[in-house]
Protein backbone atom coordinates (compact mmCIF):
# COMPACT_ATOMS: atom_id res chain seq x y z
CA UNK A 1 0.00 0.00 0.00
CA UNK A 2 2.60 2.37 0.81
CA UNK A 3 4.53 2.01 -2.82
CA UNK A 4 1.09 2.97 -3.81
CA UNK A 5 0.36 5.98 -2.23
CA UNK A 6 4.36 6.76 -2.29
CA UNK A 7 3.60 6.84 -6.19
CA UNK A 8 3.02 10.08 -7.66
CA UNK A 9 -1.36 10.68 -8.03
CA UNK A 10 -0.88 8.92 -11.53
CA UNK A 11 -4.15 8.21 -13.89
CA UNK A 12 -6.45 7.32 -10.51
CA UNK A 13 -5.92 10.49 -9.04
CA UNK A 14 -5.19 13.10 -11.87
CA UNK A 15 -7.02 16.00 -11.23
CA UNK A 16 -10.00 16.92 -12.79
CA UNK A 17 -11.71 20.77 -12.26
CA UNK A 18 -14.20 20.44 -9.09
CA UNK A 19 -17.06 22.16 -11.45
CA UNK A 20 -17.18 18.98 -13.27
CA UNK A 21 -18.68 17.08 -9.76
CA UNK A 22 -20.86 20.05 -9.46
CA UNK A 23 -22.54 19.27 -12.69
CA UNK A 24 -22.32 15.68 -12.18
CA UNK A 25 -24.52 16.03 -9.05
CA UNK A 26 -27.04 18.01 -10.86
CA UNK A 27 -27.76 15.56 -13.07
CA UNK A 28 -27.56 12.24 -11.01
CA UNK A 29 -30.30 13.49 -8.48
CA UNK A 30 -32.30 15.10 -10.68
CA UNK A 31 -32.14 11.85 -12.76
CA UNK A 32 -32.89 9.95 -9.89
CA UNK A 33 -36.02 10.74 -9.99
CA UNK A 34 -36.77 10.62 -13.76
CA UNK A 35 -35.50 7.33 -13.66
CA UNK A 36 -38.04 6.38 -10.68
CA UNK A 37 -41.06 8.35 -11.96
CA UNK A 38 -40.52 8.05 -15.73
CA UNK A 39 -38.58 5.15 -16.86
CA UNK A 40 -38.91 2.63 -14.35
CA UNK A 41 -42.05 3.49 -12.65
CA UNK A 42 -42.55 -0.82 -12.05
CA UNK A 43 -40.74 -0.68 -9.11
CA UNK A 44 -43.51 1.11 -7.22
CA UNK A 45 -45.56 -1.94 -7.89
CA UNK A 46 -43.30 -4.37 -6.05
CA UNK A 47 -45.27 -2.92 -2.98
CA UNK A 48 -48.12 -4.67 -3.36
CA UNK A 49 -46.59 -8.06 -4.81
CA UNK A 50 -47.46 -10.96 -2.65
CA UNK A 51 -44.59 -12.37 -0.16
CA UNK A 52 -44.17 -15.42 -2.66
CA UNK A 53 -43.05 -13.71 -5.74
CA UNK A 54 -40.52 -11.95 -3.77
CA UNK A 55 -36.65 -13.93 -4.76
CA UNK A 56 -34.13 -12.35 -1.74
CA UNK A 57 -30.56 -11.55 -3.43
CA UNK A 58 -27.29 -12.40 -1.58
CA UNK A 59 -27.47 -8.56 -0.49
CA UNK A 60 -30.95 -9.06 1.04
CA UNK A 61 -29.92 -12.30 2.74
CA UNK A 62 -27.05 -10.91 4.15
CA UNK A 63 -28.12 -7.75 5.11
CA UNK A 64 -31.71 -9.57 6.43
CA UNK A 65 -33.44 -6.65 4.32
CA UNK A 66 -37.46 -6.97 4.73
CA UNK A 67 -39.74 -7.93 2.43
CA UNK A 68 -41.21 -4.88 0.12
CA UNK A 69 -44.31 -3.98 1.28
CA UNK A 70 -45.71 -0.94 1.88
CA UNK A 71 -42.56 0.42 3.14
CA UNK A 72 -41.29 0.61 -0.40
CA UNK A 73 -43.88 3.54 -1.16
CA UNK A 74 -42.06 5.51 1.94
CA UNK A 75 -38.65 4.64 0.32
CA UNK A 76 -39.68 6.02 -3.05
CA UNK A 77 -40.88 9.44 -1.60
CA UNK A 78 -37.86 9.75 0.46
CA UNK A 79 -35.38 9.11 -2.51
CA UNK A 80 -37.27 11.64 -4.57
CA UNK A 81 -37.29 14.17 -1.30
CA UNK A 82 -33.63 13.74 -0.56
CA UNK A 83 -32.67 13.65 -4.25
CA UNK A 84 -33.96 16.74 -5.26
CA UNK A 85 -32.70 18.85 -1.66
CA UNK A 86 -29.33 16.75 -3.46
CA UNK A 87 -29.63 18.06 -6.59
CA UNK A 88 -29.80 22.01 -5.38
CA UNK A 89 -26.40 21.29 -3.67
CA UNK A 90 -27.34 20.99 0.17
CA UNK A 91 -25.64 19.01 2.15
CA UNK A 92 -23.31 17.28 -0.63
CA UNK A 93 -21.79 14.93 1.76
CA UNK A 94 -24.95 13.91 4.12
CA UNK A 95 -27.87 13.91 1.50
CA UNK A 96 -25.12 12.28 -0.96
CA UNK A 97 -24.68 9.32 1.54
CA UNK A 98 -28.48 8.79 2.03
CA UNK A 99 -28.99 8.91 -2.00
CA UNK A 100 -26.85 6.09 -2.54
CA UNK A 101 -27.95 4.10 -0.20
CA UNK A 102 -31.43 4.51 -0.88
CA UNK A 103 -31.23 4.46 -4.80
CA UNK A 104 -29.25 0.69 -4.01
CA UNK A 105 -32.04 -0.16 -2.27
CA UNK A 106 -34.76 0.78 -4.13
CA UNK A 107 -32.66 -1.27 -6.96
CA UNK A 108 -32.04 -4.23 -4.52
CA UNK A 109 -36.27 -4.13 -4.39
CA UNK A 110 -36.77 -3.77 -7.99
CA UNK A 111 -34.15 -7.00 -8.91
CA UNK A 112 -35.72 -9.47 -5.84
CA UNK A 113 -38.87 -10.79 -8.21
CA UNK A 114 -36.49 -12.67 -10.68
CA UNK A 115 -35.24 -10.64 -12.92
CA UNK A 116 -31.61 -8.25 -12.63
CA UNK A 117 -30.59 -5.92 -14.81
CA UNK A 118 -27.36 -4.88 -16.16
CA UNK A 119 -27.01 -1.19 -16.75
CA UNK A 120 -26.93 0.08 -13.08
CA UNK A 121 -23.31 -0.25 -12.13
CA UNK A 122 -21.91 2.69 -13.54
CA UNK A 123 -24.63 4.73 -11.76
CA UNK A 124 -24.61 3.29 -8.42
CA UNK A 125 -20.29 3.77 -8.38
CA UNK A 126 -21.30 7.70 -9.84
CA UNK A 127 -24.01 8.44 -6.53
CA UNK A 128 -21.59 6.21 -4.09
CA UNK A 129 -18.72 8.94 -5.13
CA UNK A 130 -20.08 12.19 -5.31
CA UNK A 131 -20.57 12.83 -1.53
CA UNK A 132 -17.15 11.87 -1.69
CA UNK A 133 -16.30 15.46 -3.18
CA UNK A 134 -18.34 17.99 -0.73
CA UNK A 135 -15.93 20.91 -1.30
CA UNK A 136 -13.27 21.88 -3.86
CA UNK A 137 -10.88 19.42 -4.48
CA UNK A 138 -9.33 18.87 -7.51
CA UNK A 139 -7.73 15.28 -6.73
CA UNK A 140 -10.82 14.06 -5.18
CA UNK A 141 -12.74 14.72 -7.87
CA UNK A 142 -10.23 13.13 -10.49
CA UNK A 143 -10.62 9.91 -8.46
CA UNK A 144 -14.65 9.93 -8.25
CA UNK A 145 -14.44 10.67 -12.50
CA UNK A 146 -11.81 7.29 -12.02
CA UNK A 147 -14.32 5.06 -10.45
CA UNK A 148 -17.16 6.37 -12.65
CA UNK A 149 -15.31 5.45 -15.97
CA UNK A 150 -13.57 2.28 -14.64
CA UNK A 151 -17.28 1.32 -13.78
CA UNK A 152 -18.43 2.42 -17.22
CA UNK A 153 -15.64 0.84 -18.97
CA UNK A 154 -16.37 -2.69 -16.68
CA UNK A 155 -19.91 -2.39 -17.64
CA UNK A 156 -18.93 -2.94 -21.84
CA UNK A 157 -15.81 -4.65 -20.92
CA UNK A 158 -16.88 -7.35 -18.53
CA UNK A 159 -20.01 -7.96 -20.38
CA UNK A 160 -17.77 -9.08 -23.43
CA UNK A 161 -16.23 -11.54 -20.85
CA UNK A 162 -19.52 -13.23 -19.50
CA UNK A 163 -20.41 -13.60 -23.40
CA UNK A 164 -17.56 -16.13 -22.78
CA UNK A 165 -18.08 -17.63 -19.77
CA UNK A 166 -22.20 -17.87 -20.96
CA UNK A 167 -22.13 -18.40 -24.80
CA UNK A 168 -18.70 -19.58 -25.20
CA UNK A 169 -16.49 -18.58 -28.09
CA UNK A 170 -18.71 -19.41 -30.50
CA UNK A 171 -21.27 -16.81 -29.12
CA UNK A 172 -20.05 -14.53 -32.26
CA UNK A 173 -21.48 -16.68 -34.24
CA UNK A 174 -24.71 -17.87 -32.28
CA UNK A 175 -28.38 -16.55 -32.46
CA UNK A 176 -28.44 -14.23 -29.86
CA UNK A 177 -29.66 -11.00 -31.71
CA UNK A 178 -32.31 -12.52 -33.83
CA UNK A 179 -33.77 -13.25 -30.63
CA UNK A 180 -33.63 -10.02 -28.96
CA UNK A 181 -35.12 -8.81 -32.43
CA UNK A 182 -37.99 -11.73 -32.26
CA UNK A 183 -38.81 -11.26 -28.46
CA UNK A 184 -38.28 -7.34 -28.00
CA UNK A 185 -37.89 -6.14 -31.75
CA UNK A 186 -39.39 -2.81 -33.01
CA UNK A 187 -40.76 -2.02 -36.41
CA UNK A 188 -36.79 -0.83 -38.00
CA UNK A 189 -35.16 -3.83 -36.27
CA UNK A 190 -37.87 -6.43 -37.68
CA UNK A 191 -37.23 -5.54 -40.95
CA UNK A 192 -33.33 -7.58 -40.21
CA UNK A 193 -34.84 -10.69 -39.08
CA UNK A 194 -34.68 -11.25 -43.12
CA UNK A 195 -31.34 -10.41 -42.90
CA UNK A 196 -29.69 -12.94 -40.37
CA UNK A 197 -26.53 -12.10 -41.67
CA UNK A 198 -26.36 -8.40 -40.51
CA UNK A 199 -27.36 -9.48 -36.49
CA UNK A 200 -24.84 -12.00 -37.28
CA UNK A 201 -21.94 -9.70 -37.79
CA UNK A 202 -23.39 -7.43 -35.53
CA UNK A 203 -22.76 -9.74 -32.96
CA UNK A 204 -18.76 -9.60 -33.60
CA UNK A 205 -19.02 -5.78 -34.26
CA UNK A 206 -20.24 -5.61 -30.11
CA UNK A 207 -17.99 -8.18 -29.13
CA UNK A 208 -15.13 -5.91 -30.49
CA UNK A 209 -16.83 -2.83 -29.24
CA UNK A 210 -17.05 -4.22 -26.17
CA UNK A 211 -13.08 -5.70 -25.60
CA UNK A 212 -11.34 -3.25 -27.80
CA UNK A 213 -12.71 -0.19 -28.37
CA UNK A 214 -14.15 0.69 -24.63
CA UNK A 215 -10.88 0.26 -22.43
CA UNK A 216 -9.63 3.49 -24.76
CA UNK A 217 -12.33 5.48 -22.72
CA UNK A 218 -9.67 4.98 -19.56
CA UNK A 219 -7.17 6.91 -22.00
CA UNK A 220 -6.40 10.34 -21.43
CA UNK A 221 -6.28 11.55 -24.72
CA UNK A 222 -4.12 15.52 -24.98
CA UNK A 223 -6.67 16.06 -27.86
CA UNK A 224 -10.23 16.12 -26.05
CA UNK A 225 -12.12 15.92 -29.32
CA UNK A 226 -10.97 11.87 -29.01
CA UNK A 227 -12.78 11.54 -26.07
CA UNK A 228 -15.78 13.13 -27.37
CA UNK A 229 -15.34 10.95 -30.40
CA UNK A 230 -15.73 7.88 -28.31
CA UNK A 231 -18.43 8.81 -25.73
CA UNK A 232 -20.32 10.21 -28.76
CA UNK A 233 -19.85 6.65 -30.54
CA UNK A 234 -21.35 4.61 -27.51
CA UNK A 235 -24.06 7.25 -27.07
CA UNK A 236 -25.06 6.35 -30.84
CA UNK A 237 -24.51 2.97 -29.72
CA UNK A 238 -26.66 3.32 -26.85
CA UNK A 239 -29.39 4.93 -29.00
CA UNK A 240 -29.38 2.21 -31.85
CA UNK A 241 -30.06 -0.34 -29.42
CA UNK A 242 -32.66 1.39 -28.38
CA UNK A 243 -34.07 1.91 -31.75
CA UNK A 244 -33.84 -1.57 -32.62
CA UNK A 245 -34.82 -3.44 -29.15
CA UNK A 246 -36.36 -0.79 -27.27
CA UNK A 247 -33.83 -1.12 -24.25
CA UNK A 248 -32.42 1.97 -22.94
CA UNK A 249 -29.34 1.87 -20.74
CA UNK A 250 -30.39 4.99 -19.42
CA UNK A 251 -28.89 5.35 -16.22
CA UNK A 252 -25.71 3.86 -17.37
CA UNK A 253 -25.64 6.95 -20.33
CA UNK A 254 -26.35 9.22 -17.32
CA UNK A 255 -22.90 7.95 -15.87
CA UNK A 256 -20.81 7.68 -19.08
CA UNK A 257 -21.63 12.03 -19.20
CA UNK A 258 -18.69 11.65 -16.34
CA UNK A 259 -16.05 11.48 -18.96
CA UNK A 260 -17.37 14.60 -20.64
CA UNK A 261 -15.86 18.04 -19.61
CA UNK A 262 -18.81 19.30 -18.27
CA UNK A 263 -17.04 21.47 -16.43
CA UNK A 264 -16.72 23.89 -19.50
CA UNK A 265 -20.68 24.07 -20.24
CA UNK A 266 -22.03 27.32 -18.52
CA UNK A 267 -19.30 28.26 -16.40
CA UNK A 268 -20.54 31.80 -15.52
CA UNK A 269 -23.48 31.14 -14.54
CA UNK A 270 -21.86 28.29 -12.20
CA UNK A 271 -19.67 30.78 -10.60
CA UNK A 272 -22.40 32.93 -10.13
CA UNK A 273 -24.68 30.73 -8.27
CA UNK A 274 -21.89 28.87 -6.73
CA UNK A 275 -18.86 29.94 -4.96
CA UNK A 276 -16.67 27.11 -3.89
CA UNK A 277 -14.43 27.63 -0.91
CA UNK A 278 -11.05 28.44 -1.39
CA UNK B 1 -5.06 17.78 -2.36
CA UNK B 2 -6.16 14.82 -0.95
CA UNK B 3 -4.53 13.39 2.33
CA UNK B 4 -2.15 10.62 2.69
CA UNK B 5 -5.37 8.57 4.21
CA UNK B 6 -7.81 10.17 1.76
CA UNK B 7 -5.21 8.23 -1.03
CA UNK B 8 -4.82 5.35 0.79
CA UNK B 9 -8.48 4.62 1.42
CA UNK B 10 -9.48 5.42 -2.31
CA UNK B 11 -7.21 3.26 -3.82
CA UNK B 12 -8.15 -0.03 -1.30
CA UNK B 13 -11.50 1.28 -2.30
CA UNK B 14 -10.86 1.10 -5.92
CA UNK B 15 -8.87 -2.15 -5.46
CA UNK B 16 -11.84 -3.88 -3.14
CA UNK B 17 -14.79 -2.80 -5.95
CA UNK B 18 -12.53 -3.85 -8.81
CA UNK B 19 -12.20 -7.74 -7.00
CA UNK B 20 -15.47 -7.69 -6.04
CA UNK B 21 -17.19 -6.74 -10.02
CA UNK B 22 -13.91 -9.45 -11.37
CA UNK B 23 -15.08 -12.29 -8.84
CA UNK B 24 -18.66 -11.60 -10.01
CA UNK B 25 -18.10 -11.67 -13.50
CA UNK B 26 -16.38 -14.86 -13.24
CA UNK B 27 -17.69 -17.26 -10.90
CA UNK B 28 -20.89 -15.02 -9.92
CA UNK B 29 -24.48 -15.18 -11.10
CA UNK B 30 -27.30 -12.43 -10.70
CA UNK B 31 -27.64 -12.89 -7.20
CA UNK B 32 -24.55 -11.09 -6.40
CA UNK B 33 -26.03 -7.73 -7.81
CA UNK B 34 -24.80 -5.24 -7.67
CA UNK B 35 -21.36 -7.41 -7.93
CA UNK B 36 -22.76 -10.08 -10.66
CA UNK B 37 -21.74 -10.76 -14.18
CA UNK B 38 -23.03 -8.40 -16.60
CA UNK B 39 -25.23 -11.26 -18.56
CA UNK B 40 -27.44 -9.17 -20.38
CA UNK B 41 -27.74 -11.04 -24.01
CA UNK B 42 -24.95 -13.65 -22.83
CA UNK B 43 -26.56 -16.79 -23.65
CA UNK B 44 -26.03 -17.97 -26.58
CA UNK B 45 -28.97 -19.03 -29.55
CA UNK B 46 -28.45 -21.82 -31.57
CA UNK B 47 -28.98 -20.89 -35.01
CA UNK B 48 -31.11 -23.75 -35.73
CA UNK B 49 -32.68 -23.94 -32.46
CA UNK B 50 -35.21 -22.26 -31.07
CA UNK B 51 -36.83 -19.05 -29.50
CA UNK B 52 -38.83 -18.61 -26.92
CA UNK B 53 -41.81 -15.64 -26.13
CA UNK B 54 -43.22 -15.76 -23.15
CA UNK B 55 -46.95 -14.24 -22.35
CA UNK B 56 -49.14 -13.93 -19.17
CA UNK B 57 -53.02 -14.45 -19.92
CA UNK B 58 -55.60 -14.08 -17.83
CA UNK B 59 -59.43 -14.78 -17.97
CA UNK B 60 -61.20 -11.87 -15.85
CA UNK B 61 -64.55 -12.80 -13.62
CA UNK B 62 -66.51 -11.50 -16.74
CA UNK B 63 -65.18 -14.16 -19.13
CA UNK B 64 -63.13 -11.90 -20.97
CA UNK B 65 -59.51 -13.20 -22.33
CA UNK B 66 -57.23 -10.55 -21.53
CA UNK B 67 -53.31 -10.90 -22.27
CA UNK B 68 -51.87 -9.60 -18.82
CA UNK B 69 -49.49 -6.14 -19.20
CA UNK B 70 -46.77 -5.91 -16.87
CA UNK B 71 -48.30 -3.12 -15.15
CA UNK B 72 -51.63 -5.02 -14.24
CA UNK B 73 -49.69 -7.50 -11.82
CA UNK B 74 -46.56 -5.53 -11.51
CA UNK B 75 -44.33 -8.02 -12.65
CA UNK B 76 -42.47 -7.95 -16.03
CA UNK B 77 -42.33 -10.22 -18.49
CA UNK B 78 -38.87 -10.99 -17.41
CA UNK B 79 -39.49 -11.19 -13.87
CA UNK B 80 -42.26 -14.18 -14.92
CA UNK B 81 -39.64 -15.59 -17.12
CA UNK B 82 -37.58 -15.81 -14.42
CA UNK B 83 -39.67 -17.65 -12.02
CA UNK B 84 -41.40 -19.60 -14.73
CA UNK B 85 -39.49 -23.27 -13.92
CA UNK B 86 -40.94 -22.52 -10.48
CA UNK B 87 -44.37 -21.55 -11.79
CA UNK B 88 -44.07 -25.07 -13.37
CA UNK B 89 -43.60 -27.16 -10.81
CA UNK B 90 -45.80 -25.53 -9.00
CA UNK B 91 -48.97 -23.89 -11.01
CA UNK B 92 -50.26 -22.60 -7.53
CA UNK B 93 -48.17 -19.98 -7.30
CA UNK B 94 -49.62 -18.17 -10.20
CA UNK B 95 -52.25 -17.08 -7.75
CA UNK B 96 -50.18 -14.64 -6.92
CA UNK B 97 -50.18 -12.52 -9.74
CA UNK B 98 -54.07 -12.76 -9.39
CA UNK B 99 -53.93 -11.20 -5.75
CA UNK B 100 -51.49 -8.57 -7.40
CA UNK B 101 -53.47 -7.39 -10.10
CA UNK B 102 -56.58 -7.15 -7.33
CA UNK B 103 -54.19 -5.14 -5.06
CA UNK B 104 -53.20 -3.03 -8.03
CA UNK B 105 -56.15 -2.81 -9.69
CA UNK B 106 -59.26 -2.95 -7.55
CA UNK B 107 -61.66 -1.69 -9.66
CA UNK B 108 -61.04 -3.94 -12.12
CA UNK B 109 -62.57 -7.86 -12.73
CA UNK B 110 -60.45 -10.38 -10.88
CA UNK B 111 -58.38 -12.89 -12.58
CA UNK B 112 -60.39 -16.21 -12.23
CA UNK B 113 -57.38 -18.03 -14.25
CA UNK B 114 -54.04 -17.12 -14.88
CA UNK B 115 -51.52 -18.75 -17.62
CA UNK B 116 -48.30 -18.71 -18.45
CA UNK B 117 -47.84 -18.96 -21.99
CA UNK B 118 -44.87 -19.84 -24.61
CA UNK B 119 -44.70 -19.39 -28.16
CA UNK B 120 -41.55 -21.20 -29.54
CA UNK B 121 -39.85 -19.88 -32.61
CA UNK B 122 -37.75 -22.40 -34.28
CA UNK B 123 -34.88 -21.27 -36.06
CA UNK B 124 -32.92 -21.93 -39.24
CA UNK B 125 -29.50 -20.69 -40.02
CA UNK B 126 -30.56 -18.03 -37.77
CA UNK B 127 -33.46 -17.07 -39.46
CA UNK B 128 -37.13 -17.36 -37.99
CA UNK B 129 -39.36 -20.41 -39.73
CA UNK B 130 -42.79 -20.25 -39.00
CA UNK B 131 -44.78 -17.95 -37.07
CA UNK B 132 -44.31 -20.08 -34.03
CA UNK B 133 -46.14 -23.06 -31.63
CA UNK B 134 -48.18 -22.10 -28.79
CA UNK B 135 -48.19 -23.89 -25.57
CA UNK B 136 -49.44 -23.55 -21.64
CA UNK B 137 -46.69 -24.00 -19.60
CA UNK B 138 -48.34 -23.44 -16.07
CA UNK B 139 -51.99 -22.34 -15.34
CA UNK B 140 -53.99 -21.94 -12.29
CA UNK B 141 -57.69 -21.60 -11.59
CA UNK B 142 -59.60 -20.06 -8.89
Amino acid sequence: MAAVTAAPPGWLFDPVPYRRIVMLRRVAYLFVPVDMLLTTPWVWSHAHEPGELYRPLLIDRVLHLPTPGAWVTVLGVTLIVASLAAAAGRLPRVLGVAVAALYLEWMVVAFSYGKVDHDRVGFLVLLAVLPTVPRRDDEAAGWAVRMTTLAVVATYFLSAVAKLRFGGLDWVDGATLTRAVIRRGTGLSKHLLDHGWVLHAFQYVLVTVELLVSPLLLVRWRDPRRTWLLVGGFYLFHLMTFLAISIVFLPHCVALLALLPLERMSVQRLAQREPVPA
Amino acid sequence: MLTQTGRRVRTAVTAGVAGLLLAGTFFGQDDAFPFGPFRMYATRDAPNGSVVSTRVEAVDASGRVITVPDSATGMRRAEIEGQVSSFRHQADRLGALSRAHSRLRPNEPAYILVRVVERRYALRDGRPAGTGVEQVVAQWQR
